[in-house]
Parts: structure tokens; sequence; C-alpha cells
């Protein structure tokens, strides 16, 4: 249920800079885990397109479930199934086997859509329709009244930047304002489950930022998130719990932080102009970055030896930080293994 | 309020791709020439002498006024029918193939409303359209000719009325080809080609007489009562302005039904798709 009220902040030069209240991620994820109403379930859904010529396993046999207010990652290269499971958790396609549901209704019933906003990837509104009309036949549809529609349509263009512009043909926007109308149109009805393919598509690194901000707002309002997206870095920043689909197939389903926990490797940094000898280095495999020590050990006891060692030389340490993996990391890790496998 | 909004989408896109105003300006020129073109002395209820664009036209002396009105807008029916579910299906062939366009289709599905309702709010505002633009043609040139000639023949406007069921029938089979293909030139070019094909099976009766098989000729009487007729379509709107002849209500009624049961077809093609 995204607020568009006056407090909420615009599209803007200036929007960047109210980064707005955002509950820390970690009390916020305990906080839902505790209620754990399931909002979006997805059962041994598997999909196959068939063809005269051949069949494609899209999905196979994926399970997984989204919890109110979370804002969920689906993560997979080309091809790995996302978009047809957004599709199908929408009405849009239909599953070959396995159920879904979305707030305990089938997506195929109209009635199961109402207050579920969807930003598809690659959209094309009709290119006779304004802005300003785009919003109002997709609120009519929505089936909300005339007067919520010109309020909304007002309050949404202000906030995704598009007020100077609402009058003007679709067919004259650009890729990143159409993607910015997209995003108003799925926040229409004031969704309570928002769908979002490729949210960042085509958009620029300012406007990545306000997209995200918006979403941080909708999520800190109690809407569920549910994005699809290659920018695994975005993901990362917005999602409580990312699931990582491989050639149809449901590879790891965890939170973002229990993904991405501190690994076994450490930044050492010494006392300014102290430098570790090259030798001691080497036999831990540790290297030199950026006037850092980085090092990967097999466990602490090694990082403890490797720490008396540098005090045994005199040198003094200021600091050690164990390092986070990157979900990027993590993610080309799991598809390697599967590969390899 | 849902299908209402799906038939102000299907008037807007009209307006927008100029099929509106193209159809205004045709009618209205058509009109115009109707009003200032077309001169008529009539003298004790019968055509004394007539002109088009100032160049006299022969008639048999002594020709009722009625006669030579109902010629004249049964010869405009006849060209109404041929041509204006012509451009009426030209208009029309891309409604279908550019909602089911991918990142439109997706668009309009997710959102609370049916796939039947958005199917069928879509071809509302097509019929509308077309009726419109009949409405205005046909009353157009039923007012023009009767406040001229004083006959008011109102069998013209049935006609029109008989022209637009014919097009939601062919409306029918093009949503059902839009739905199935996705493709503007299918949907145009296959309403067209039953259109012409419908048109030798109006003598299927001798055609099958000279089969040389029994299933030959079931195909042909059975592709004369599935498909649209429209020879005798054709002709039963000139007899309808006419006031003569017996209407055929079979052929009129299996066309419907033809229609109607490719909407059927095209629905629920519609609701099993995967986009």
């Amino acid at each position: 249920m995204v607020a568009a009220t006056p407090g909420v902040r615009a599209w803007g030069p200036s929007g960047s800079e109210n980064a707005g209240p955002n509950p820390p991620k970690a009390a916020y994820v305990v906080a839902r885990v505790g209620e754990a109403v399931t909002v979006i379930s997805v059962e041994e859904v598997s999909k196959e397109f068939r063809s005269w010529r051949r069949r494609v396993q899209a999905l196979a046999g994926v399970s997984f479930e989204v919890r109110q207010g979370e804002a969920f990652g689906l993560l997979g290269a080309n091809g790995a199934g996302k978009t047809t499971l957004v599709k199908i958790l929408l009405g849009l396609a239909h599953p070959t086997s396995g159920r879904v549901t979305v707030r305990g209704m089938e997506p195929v019933r109209a009635r199961a859509r109402r207050r579920v906003g969807y930003l598809p990837e690659g959209h094309r509104f009709p290119g006779y329709l304004s802005g300003e009309a785009a919003m109002r036949l997709f609120g009519r549809l929505a089936g909300l009244d005339e007067a919520t529609i010109g309020r909304r349509t007002r309050e949404l263009l202000a906030l995704v930047g598009l007020s100077d512009r609402g009058g003007d043909r679709i067919s004259r926007y650009s890729k990143g304002m159409t993607q910015r109308l997209g995003l108003a149109c799925a926040l229409l009805d004031e969704p309570e489950v928002l769908f979002l393919d490729e949210p960042t598509d085509g958009v620029d690194p300012v406007g990545r930022r306000h997209i995200r901000d918006v979403l941080l707002d909708a999520k800190a309002a109690g809407t569920t998130i549910f994005i699809n997206s290659h920018l695994l870095s975005e993901v990362e920043r917005t999602c409580d719990r990312v699931a990582i689909l491989h050639q149809g197939r449901l590879l790891r389903e965890a939170g973002v932080d229990d993904l991405t926990h501190p690994s076994q490797r450490f930044r050492i940094r010494l006392e300014e102009r102290q430098h570790a000898p090259l030798e001691l280095l080497a036999r831990f495999g540790a290297v030199t970055l950026d006037g850092h020590i980085e090092v990967a050990v097999p466990d602490l006891p090694t990082l403890n030896h490797l720490l008396d060692e540098l005090r045994s030389q005199r040198l003094l340490i200021a600091e050690v930080t164990p390092q986070r993996a990157a979900l990027e990391d993590v993610f080309i890790e799991l598809v390697r293994e599967e590969r390899g496998a | 309020m849902k299908v209402w909004a799906l038939v102000v989408d299907t008037w807007r896109e009209a307006l927008a791709r100029y099929t509106l105003l193209g159809f205004v300006i045709v009618s209205s020129l058509f009109m115009l020439m109707l009003t200032f073109a077309l001169n008529l002395d009539i003298v004790d209820g019968t055509l004394a002498a007539g002109s088009l664009f100032g160049r006299a036209f022969d008639l048999p002396g002594g020709t009722p006024i009625e006669t030579v009105v109902t010629t004249g807008e049964s010869a405009f029916a006849a060209m109404l029918y041929g041509l204006g579910i012509f451009l009426a299906v030209f208009a029309t062939g891309s409604q279908v193939p550019n909602l089911v366009h991918r990142g439109t289709v997706d668009l309009y599905l997710s959102r609370p409303v049916s796939r039947p309702a958005l199917l069928l709010g879509r071809f509302v505002g097509a019929v509308t359209l077309v009726l419109a633009n009949l409405a205005f043609l046909c009353g157009g040139v039923f007012l023009i000719i009767s406040l001229k000639t004083g006959v008011w023949n109102l069998r013209l406007l049935a006609a029109g009325g008989m022209i637009a069921l014919v097009f939601c029938s062919y409306l029918g089979f093009m949503y059902l080809i839009g739905v199935l293909s996705g493709s503007t030139p299918l949907s145009i070019m296959l309403p067209y080609a039953i259109y012409v094909l419908a048109m030798p099976l109006a003598a299927h009766d001798h055609i099958a007489a000279v089969a040389d098989s029994r299933l030959a000729a079931w195909t042909v009487h059975g592709l004369y009562w599935l498909l649209p007729k429209s020879v005798e379509l054709g002709r039963d709107v000139v007899q309808l302005v006419m006031g003569k002849g017996e209407l055929s209500v079979t052929a009129l009624a299996t066309t419907l039904v033809f229609g109607l049961g490719c909407l059927a077809a095209a629905v629920a093609v519609f609701q099993r798709r995967s986009y």
C-alpha cells in the first residue's frame, strides 16, 4: 500500500537526498517472520512449452513461499524461467502442473488480481495514449472510481517525475520514462502485492536510485514486493530473501543476509606506513590490495596465527574486517556448481 | 465500467490512428456529392429530369420517383455492403493482434478483469465504432435523398443494420484469427478470403452435382453451410431496400451463427492461452 501522499519522496533532483525512514532490515524481517502470513505460495510448479517441433521445460517443480511485507527477489540467468514464473503468479500463463496462490486465491481469477500491481519486462503501452490516459484506462480496468483515478494519477505521476509530461503521448516517451510510467501504473490501485520484472531496465543510475527508494517506501508501508532482476546489486539492496532459479529449477532460497554471510575472507589494515614482509604473506596465501592485506583462511586459528606473526614483526594491526560475499558472487558460485554437477 | 473503459479505448485508438477521421471524411465527401452534385426535377411524382455533376442522365419517361429512389438506394446499399465491409475489416483488423502483442497483453491481463470481458469489451468497442460510421453514412444518405425527393424509404436504414450484422460475423472470425495468430495481415486477409470463397459456394447444389465423389460433394455443402453467405446476403440487402422478394432468414442466421461460433472459439482460446 504505497501512500503517495505529501511526505512521500518525489522523483527529481532533490529526491535522492530524501532517504526516507526505512526500518532496519533485520528487525523488520524478524517482526514479519513472527507473523508468518504467506502471501505468495508456489507449490511444485512446472511449466512446459510445447510446439510441434520441440518441448521446452521452463519450470520444473519449483516451490517456495513469500511472506507478507517481504521484499523477495527471484534471480536467474536469461532463460532460467523467472518471467514465466511471474506470469504464472499473475494468471497470465498457466502452469502445466502444480499450484500457485496469491493472497490465498488462484491468480487466474480476475478477483485475485485486485490490488496486485505488475510492472512487466519490456512492457508496451499503447502508443496512442497519453500517460494520463493510460493511467485512466488501467485505473478503470482495476475497478477504481473516477475520483480515485484522478487523485492517484496526479500523485503517482508526481512521484515518478512525469507530472509535466502526463499529457504527452507515450510514443514520445523515452525508455526510462515509459518504465517510470509502468511503475506508476503498477502502484495505481495501492497494491498489497507488487510484482516487478526487471524494474530498472533501461533506467539511468539516478532513476534506478529513485525506483529503489519508491520500492523501499512501498515495503515500509507493508506492501509485499516480488522482484525479478538481473541486477543483483539492486536485489541485494532491496530484498530480504531471494530464490535462485537455474534452468527452471530452484537452486537455493534463503535470506539475503544468510547468503552473503561473512566468509572466511578477511581484510587486515596495518598502522599507516607499515608494510608486511611479502614472504610472510605468501606463506598464508595473502595479498596486498589498496594498502590492505587480503587473506582467505580455512579457520580462525589460522587467522590468529597470521596476526601473531604480524605482531612478532612489530607491526601494529589497526583493523581486521570479515568480508561479506556479494550476492553476485554467491549467485555465480551456485550456478557454476550446478553446471559442474 | 470495465467494458466501457475498453469501448473508450477502442474509440481512442481509432481516433489516434485516423481510422475514424478517414471514415468521416469519405462519408462526408460522398454526402456532399449527393447534396450538391445530384439534381432531380420531380413533376407529379415522376422524375422529369436529372443531372449528376451537371450532366443530364436519361431515364424512361414517366418513371415514378419511388422507383428511382429505391433503385438508387439499392445501388448504394449494394456498394456499401461490399465496400463498407471491406473497409470495416481493414479498419479493425489490427485490434486483437495489437492487444495480444507481448508487453501489451501483460498490462491488460494483469488487471482484475476477466479475459472474456477483455475480449468482448474490445468487440463491443469495434461494433459501436462501425455502427456509428454506418449510421452516419446510411442516415446521412437517407436524409439527403428523402429531403430531395420526399420519398422516405426506411428500408435503407434496415439494410444498414443488416450490413452491421454481417460485419459482426466477420469481426468474430477476425477475433479468432487474431487470437490464434496475433497477426494483423492474417486477420485482414482471411476474412476477405472467406468472403470471396463463399461466392461460388452460392451455387453449391450445382457444384456438388458435378463433384466426382460423395466426399467432395459433402465438403462443398459443408463449406456452404459453415461460411458466411456473401452472395445471398448481398442480394438480400438489395431486395430489402427495393422492398421486393423474400429475404433468406437462413442465410443471415447461419452467417450470424458462424460469427458467434468464431467469437466463442476466440474467447475459449484466449482464456486458455499462456502469454
